[in-house]
């Protein structure tokens, strides 16, 4: 795994942008979800407590793999597991991502946006060359201490339930392809979250659960990253079976 | 084993991926895997897989990036085997 000097140059300018204006655009995008949306993060408290003795206890390179079921899954994940100000201060938590070049990239201003806040766009099912150049710059910003986000479906849950049929291969490959680099799977869902949408409902509550692990396979190439991926959603799986116990014990 | 034998073999593993089967029916070297043949992108990681356990190879991440087109495959196969 190489990346060219320039475009290696070109991350670096623009995680330097993205921390220039860290203090505005993180607790503006924070503002938004827990002031004007109205969201709640269960148990924040305990949450990201764990979340910060993990924080304190590691220093491997960390991929976050959360569950997909709405357009604002990552900055729900981001702000969950960190708190604004917290974010603040551990730049390295705020992680890179990889919205949906239609979605968040199609025109100039948003793509301004995007550049300025960690944010790598992606054609999803496009070119191969295209999609492995995004994986490559992200494999190089994780591997030098960085996080980011790849959800473990290529898309949106249509079901509502983690769909193995659509786990994404990226997020296998990239594990695999840095040394000793876990996955940190993160189950997000809101309580009135049925399936998909493209926001949460506004007022929505919000539950939360991580696990983190390095997965493992005897395999090599590519049925190795395969291996992992699958060991990822896996994992996944078992977090939203917890949820639904939990729902089913409470109800 | 020939490159069309290779060609043939693909062609049958694409035939349980593929939606558009009129368009696997005519396909050619240029026929382009996910947008010709509609294979959703998810799952080219399983045809490539396939494409091991069929042929006997291993192929690396790297290597899967560069198969766009039945051609691709055909060539990387071919310098595999």
């Amino acid at each position: 795994m190489s990346l060219p000097a320039a475009t290696r140059f070109n991350l670096f300018v623009q995680r330097e942008v993205g921390r220039l204006w860290l203090v505005v655009w993180v607790p503006t995008a924070i503002f938004v979800l827990s002031v004007i949306m109205r969201y709640r993060i269960r148990n924040v408290r305990d949450l990201r407590r764990r979340f910060r003795r993990l924080v304190r206890e590691t220093d491997k390179p960390i991929l976050i793999c959360p569950n997909h079921l709405t357009m604002v899954d990552s900055a729900l994940v981001t702000w969950a597991l960190g708190g604004p100000w917290w974010l603040v201060f551990h730049y390295r938590w705020v992680p890179w991502n990889l919205p949906e070049y239609q979605n968040f990239a199609s025109v100039w201003l948003s793509r301004i946006a995007a550049w300025a806040t960690k944010c790598i766009p992606i054609v999803r099912g496009g070119e191969r060359e295209q999609v492995s150049k995004v994986l490559k710059r992200i494999q190089h910003v994780v591997s030098r201490g960085d996080t980011a986000i790849i959800f473990a479906e290529g898309g949106r849950s249509r079901t509502g339930r983690i769909q193995m049929e659509t786990i994404a291969h990226g997020m296998g490959r990239i594990v695999n392809s840095i040394p000793d680099c876990h996955a940190l799977c993160v189950y997000l869902r809101g309580d009135r979250q049925d399936r998909w949408s493209t926001v949460p409902k506004r007022g929505d509550s919000f539950y939360v659960d991580f696990e983190v692990f390095r997965p493992e396979s005897e395999n090599s190439g590519m049925r190795r990253s395969r291996d992992f991926a699958v060991q990822i959603a896996d994992r996944l799986v078992q977090l939203e079976d917890k949820y639904f116990a939990l729902q089913q014990a409470t109800a | 084993m020939d490159q069309s034998e290779i060609r043939a073999k693909i062609v049958e593993i694409i035939r349980v991926y593929a939606k558009d089967k009129d368009a696997l029916a005519s396909a050619t070297d240029d026929t382009n895997i996910l947008q010709d043949l509609k294979v959703n992108s998810a799952r080219l990681v399983d045809v490539i897989l396939d494409f091991e356990d069929a042929f006997d190879i291993e192929v690396e991440d790297e290597d899967a990036d560069n198969v766009n087109t039945i051609g691709d495959a055909v060539s990387l196969i071919a310098a595999k085997i």
